[in-house]
């Protein structure tokens, strides 16, 4: 067992770094002309804004995770076609944004189905609080919540299940297959973790529509960033499994080397598994800065954004954990995987806390326009880092990390990074 | 399962992992070394000047989306200055002694509106010249609660005055250089949203979180402390100056503008920081469900207020009538208001007339 897939390329470590700063410099623009709330656009509202760039991880993930890029091979092209194929992409996935967002949510399941996911359905349902502000917030919570849901989905199928069963399928028949699979877990997940919560958005509370969250006496919140903590915990080992450690230990389960139905079990109980002890952990360490929380307190005294904090931290850790991939050659590349798994775990841990660092400095307070502070219920920094993260993920997939990686001529893309 | 089951099992394993040494787990015992005693009140009043920040919710959240969202600055955004309205509170403070001594919490927004509610509506124009009113509180830097300054600096221009430190350049241009601030609408024409042309020359005292001499508190006066909880708001403004009294055989009053940090948050302060805490009351806006809206979150601070054993409510402003109604539903001790509200000028568009909130012109006495 040694790792894998970093040796076939050439890697130059200075035009790494150089690039990662040119992305880093993107993220920084497209933050400040869409996102800031005090830049161009302002989009950070912060759900609205927040929901378009969940719903271009989504689409990303879609095209490169669910389809394997289907119409288009899978295999890197060089040159101008590479270029090409990867704008063409990023315009597919772009497309994809506005289409589920203002199309199936907003003007298809809104519109016919189920109100809260459209603004203007909400509006006119009238009542308490149902202007287009908040009703735009609302709406887009529930869009946030439920592509989160996709997200977490369609990385921990393609890590557990990769192209069982259609193995022998063409590649449009696995990715539709694999869509509809990963769709009706999702509808299923978001209906359980997630609806409850938005149900409880309105006056009176939806109470026929979705149960009292559930997890509220055992929680000591209502709120679903319960839910949404622990998906992202969770998330987490999935994005480490895949990218560090070369898809083991899920691997060890393979059916002559291919992903089959108990490795598919195995890896979501187990990201479950690791994403339960590691949320404890966090909010362990949480209880050290903050001391406990307790139910009905406020900023940094609330359960929910201890929750909330823990799946931002495991944000981080994702993105450091993508950044070393894409940008620094998955370092270190060792002789044996489990100690290089072992370290590369340390250095994303590392990155994510430079990252949680950078964030809530002085720096981003004049980079992003923040308020400087720890827990702004309107503040959450998985916003920054999913536009990063979707930022390196077209450029790592669609673009084939172009120029930090050189593949060699029909060498095909790296599993993810 | 039984409530909090997660969270509480957390912190025994905590406890358990932590026998070798402290690790700061132990919220309150750990900090009973370091406990201040602030004194005692015999009582204190609060009189509601006025509540109604604005008076038409959804002009305000229009005004909100229109120019940005929840983090963007008050000052970029220009608010339709017809909703405008003001919060402001008049605090009279009964010593052990019988003295009576009186404190104003804040200035409002609408500089016509504030002047009707300080000269028609109250005494406190007068009880400013006077001197009677012996400093002003500025609970935070928020427009509904400081850009009304000029109404009470034109009576008195030298008030000292508390405010929060974590001030920008526009909030000092407002209060010291007779700023007269416009921003441009869509339509590119330049709007008013703020001015004062009677510039602050009293005492300035910027209140931080270290507080006098590290104590994490200012002493204003025997049993009344003031704390700032530094802490990022909404419209990009950052800490909120709170008001703790300690009155005598009932405990702790809190007295807030808005409550930002969260009221559970204050008294959890009290009760890990003030010798012999017992929790009494509050007073304020409680920032809740302010846009009409809720919140799953909203039902943990219902649940939260009856844990804390909180035994008196006076709540208004931006605490949401909503969460009024459904926590004076919920058996929450919320002090009901009168209909004196309705001899002002105005009122606002969220009051549903079943007296949730003290509104303007009622008061209350702990
Ligand atoms: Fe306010
Ligand atoms: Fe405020």
């Amino acid at each position: 067992m040694t790792p894998g897939s970093e040796k076939n390329t050439s890697y130059c470590f200075v035009s790494g770094l150089i690039t990662f700063v040119i992305i880093f410099s993107i993220v920084w623009a497209l933050w400040r002309v869409f996102m800031d709330a005090n830049g161009v656009l302002k989009f950070y509202t912060p759900m609205y804004g927040f929901s378009l760039v969940a719903v271009w991880l989504a689409s990303i993930l879609v095209i490169s995770k669910v389809f394997e890029f289907y119409p288009f091979s899978a295999a890197n092209m060089t040159g101008a076609a590479g270029i090409g194929r990867g704008l063409i992409l990023t315009v597919l996935s772009l497309f994809l944004m506005l289409f589920i967002t203002y199309g199936i949510f907003w003007n298809f399941i809104g519109k016919f189905g189920v109100a809260y996911f459209s603004p203007n359905s909400i509006v006119i349902s009238g009542g308490s609080g149902a202007e287009p502000f908040i009703a735009r917030e609302n709406a887009s919570t529930a869009i946030i919540y439920f592509v989160t849901a996709f997200i977490w989905w369609a990385l921990a199928w393609d890590l557990g299940f990769g192209l069982w069963p259609w193995q022998g399928a063409s590649q449009g028949v696995r990715g539709w297959s694999r869509f509809c699979s990963i769709s009706i877990l999702t509808v299923l997940t978001y209906a359980v973790l997630f609806h409850p919560h938005i149900c409880q958005l309105f006056y009176p509370p939806q109470d026929k529509a979705g149960v009292a969250p559930w997890w509220a006496e055992y929680a000591g919140t209502g709120s679903a960033f319960f839910s949404l903590g622990l998906a992202l915990c969770s998330l987490k080992w999935v994005v480490l499994s895949d990218l560090m450690w070369d898809g083991y230990p899920w691997r060890f389960l393979d059916r002559r080397g291919e992903g089959n139905f108990i490795r598919g079990v195995a890896t979501l109980i187990g990201s479950v598994a690791l994403g339960i002890i590691s949320m404890v952990i966090l909010l362990r360490i949480m209880n050290i800065f903050w001391m406990e929380p307790f139910e009905g307190g406020q900023y940094t005294d609330a359960p929910y954004f201890r929750y909330l904090h823990a799946g931002e931290i495991s944000g981080f850790i994702v993105l450091a954990a993508f950044i070393l991939k894409t940008y620094f050659n998955n370092f270190p590349n060792l002789s044996t995987l489990p100690l290089t798994a072992l370290f590369r775990t340390i250095v994303s841990f590392i990155g994510g806390g430079v990252f949680y660092m950078f964030y809530y400095s002085t720096l981003s307070v004049w980079l992003l326009g923040k308020v400087p502070g720890i827990a702004q219920p309107d503040d959450t920094p998985l916003v920054w880092t999913m536009l990063f993260l979707s930022v390196v993920i077209v450029h790592a997939q669609f673009f084939g990390a172009w120029p930090v990686r050189r593949p060699t001529s029909g060498e095909r893309l790296l599993r993810t990074g | 399962m039984e409530r909090r089951n997660f969270l509480k099992s957390l912190a025994a394993a905590g406890m358990a992992a932590s026998v070798t040494g402290p690790t700061g787990l132990l919220s309150n015992e750990a900090h009973a070394a370091g406990k201040i005693n602030i004194g005692e009140v015999k009582n204190v009043k609060v009189d509601v000047l006025t509540e109604t920040s604005w008076f038409d919710n959804d002009i305000m959240k229009k005004n909100m989306m229109d120019y940005g969202g929840a983090m963007t600055s008050q000052y970029a955004i220009p608010w339709d200055p017809k909703n405008a309205g003001g919060y402001s509170a008049l605090i009279t403070v009964t010593a052990l002694d019988g003295k009576e001594r009186k404190i104003l919490l804040d200035s409002g927004w609408s500089n016509d509106w504030m002047d009707y509610v300080f000269q028609e509506k109250s005494n406190v124009a007068s009880m400013l010249k006077k001197g009677e009113i012996e400093f002003m509180v500025l609970s935070h830097w928020h427009l509904d609660h400081y850009w009304g300054i000029e109404s009470t600096l034109k009576h008195k221009p030298d008030i000292t005055m508390y405010a929060p430190a974590t001030f920008y350049p526009e909030d000092m241009a407002m209060l010291k250089e007779k700023a007269h601030l416009k921003v441009k609408d869509k339509a590119g024409q330049d709007v008013l949203i703020c001015k004062n042309d009677t510039p602050h020359t009293g005492k300035l005292i910027p209140c931080n979180q270290e507080g006098e001499d590290k104590t994490g508190i200012y002493k204003l006066m025997p049993g009344v402390a003031l704390r700032m909880f530094d802490v990022p708001i909404l419209l990009r403004v950052r800490g909120e100056n709170v008001l703790y009294f300690n009155v005598k055989d009932k405990g702790i009053v809190t007295v807030t503008g808005c409550c930002h940090p969260g009221l559970l948050s204050l008294f959890s302060f009290a009760r890990s920081n003030f010798d012999q805490y017992k929790p009494y009351g509050c007073y304020g806006g409680l920032h809740i469900s302010l846009f009409e809206q809720w919140d799953p979150k909203f039902d943990d601070i219902i649940k939260g207020v009856k844990s804390f054993n909180i035994a008196k409510v006076g709540c208004n402003h931006c605490t949401g009538w909503i969460f009024a109604e459904k926590a004076s539903a919920a058996g929450v001790p919320i002090v009901k208001g009168t209909d004196k509200f309705k001899t002002y000028s105005r009122y606002s568009s969220v009051n549903k007339g079943n007296n949730v909130f003290l509104t303007n012109g009622d008061s209350i006495i702990f």
